[in-house]
């Protein structure tokens, strides 16, 4: 551990290891930093060993490549965006179907943003049209669906990254009538992530960890997202500048 | 351009965007001389095309407002929490983690907008008196007892500020620190908004243009809500085996015009 904040992983079985996924929830609960190093792309892209996901078998990724391409402009923000709802989806689906000891209340909001996140993957791919023709698979190591404290930590995660991600790439759009959407449905992940947060902890001081959420470039928010993607996503043209948030961690 | 079109196609919100900015203009705000000419020659097409320009090209002047704007709410949020969580009796001990969180997040808010238009060569507008009965319409939400209208107040004040926010994000497109920050904050009023609306046992997400059991007078906090067409897509059919329309007009927070935000926090300007 380089420090409290930051995990770095060096290899691809160390992203399979109980100790690293606990660590990894954790840092990316408390808006920590995930660092890969090189080698574990290299070692998934040759096998897949310690990171075998009992549900496909294939390790984050280890398929074939989908590359964002930013030099098409507000439409490669939105196939960002696609890409992070489409995996926010599966999971929910995979959540409210599994059968785990979720609470009946727990269950009622899985089963709300299971509904809000499908309806934003469509929507997405409606306004993208012939650019959303890709479509992920999403994995989940070390994710055990039967249980309500894996469940919620992996949900506050993905709520956290996607409030972290529109902020972040809302300044690559071009177009206020798509900065407007993105507007839309980042305050509904920002509720979300919220209301995770207080069945983990009710009535705590979780709810809102700062009085600014992050923003992450998408650099950073596909590091983190990669880790639940067999896909090996991938960027064209990308940014090479980064306008920070008040919290500059982005 | 492709990269202007993927959701433009069909925008009939550039309407709006073009009345509202004309209604600056007849304000006083600062235009471009190409419009001022076009307005001058009173040719509504060659006008209409120098405006759709001005929408996209945002003034410095432009980003202050918005910015004076956000620091009136914060100032209306931060009171509304130093004075219920400083009032006797009020709150109760299990819910004080929630309020105490709130206020230090509307105070950072407020000082961290002060700095930001004093860095912008602006001087903050000082903050106004309040009237949180909003003229006698509820009954004092700081005195012992009424922690109900103060929860209600809460709801109203947040849902409010995350669609006041997102009204202003466009005005915003050209200063991408500004947009950011404002955009971090805008979030944080969401996540405010959801854990205030789920300790008072609703959903966290709007429904509908449902006020939930908050007085008739806030009704404009929620109006516009059960808007299912977005950048031209009609999203309600998406609501299909996924919750129905309902669960289509939750998945999307709908943005306020500073008109309608200022009309709805006027009562509460003493």
């Amino acid at each position: 551990m380089a420090s409290n904040s930051t995990l770095v992983v060096s290899n691809a079985a160390q992203l399979g290891s109980a100790r690293t996924r606990r660590d990894f929830l954790r840092i990316m609960g408390i808006g920590g930093t995930l660092v890969l190093l090189p080698s574990v792309l290299s070692s998934c892209s040759n096998n897949n060993n310690g990171i075998v996901d009992p549900g496909t078998g294939a390790g984050p990724g280890t398929g074939s490549t989908v590359t964002i391409d930013f030099s098409k402009g507000d439409i490669a923000v939105l196939q960002f965006a696609y890409a992070l709802e489409q995996l926010e989806a599966d999971f929910y689906t995979k959540v409210v179907a599994a059968s785990s000891n979720l609470t009946a209340e727990e269950r009622l909001v899985m089963a709300d943003l299971k509904n809000h996140e499908i309806i934003h993957r469509e929507f997405l791919k409606i306004a993208l049209g012939t650019n959303a023709s890709f479509s992920l698979t999403p994995t989940y190591p070390g994710v055990d669906f039967s249980n309500r404290t894996s469940v919620l930590a992996t949900a506050r995660t993905f709520e956290d990254l996607g409030v972290s991600a529109y902020n972040g790439a809302a300044q690559y759009l071009t177009s206020t009538a798509n900065l407007l959407v993105a507007g839309k449905i980042v305050s509904v992940e920002g509720r979300h992530a919220s209301a995770i947060r207080d069945l983990i902890n009710p009535k705590s001081v979780d709810f809102a960890p700062s009085p600014f959420d992050d923003a992450f470039s998408p650099a950073k928010v596909a590091g983190a997202a990669q880790g639940f993607i067999v896909d090996k996503l991938a960027f064209a043209n990308a940014p090479t500048a980064f306008v920070q948030g008040p919290n500059a961690n982005g | 351009m492709e990269n202007q079109t993927v959701l433009e196609t069909i925008d009939p919100e550039i309407a709006d965007r073009i009345v509202a900015r004309s209604d600056e203009i007849s304000q006083g705000a600062s235009i471009s001389a190409p419009l001022a000419a076009a307005l001058a020659l009173g040719s509504v097409p060659i006008a209409l095309a120098a405006l759709s320009k001005d929408v996209g090209a945002q003034s410095a002047s432009d980003v202050v407002d918005v910015l004076q704007f956000a620091l009136l709410l914060e100032y209306l949020e931060a009171e509304f929490y130093i004075k219920g969580t400083d009032a006797a009796g009020l709150i109760p001990a299990a819910d004080r983690n929630i309020f105490l969180t709130l206020r230090g997040h509307e105070v950072t808010h407020y000082q961290t907008l002060r700095t930001l238009i004093s860095a912008k060569g602006a001087t903050p507008i000082t903050k106004p008196t309040f009237d949180f009965t909003a003229k006698g319409a509820v009954p004092n939400p700081f005195a012992a007892g009424n922690y109900a209208v103060f929860q209600q107040l809460a709801m109203a004040f947040e849902d409010t500020g995350v669609r006041a926010y997102k009204g202003q994000a466009g005005r915003l497109i050209n200063d991408k620190a500004i947009l950011t920050a404002a955009l971090t904050i805008h979030s944080v009023e969401a996540r405010h908004a959801s854990v205030i609306r789920r300790l008072r046992g609703k959903k966290g997400w709007i429904v509908g243009n449902s006020r939930e059991d908050l007085p008739a007078f806030t009704q404009g906090i929620y109006d516009g809500e059960q808007n299912t067409v977005h950048s031209g897509t009609d999203a309600a059919a998406l609501g299909t085996n996924n919750g129905g329309v309902n669960a289509v007009t939750e998945a999307f927070d709908e943005p306020l015009t500073k008109e309608q935000v200022t009309a709805i926090i006027t009562p509460f300007l003493a």
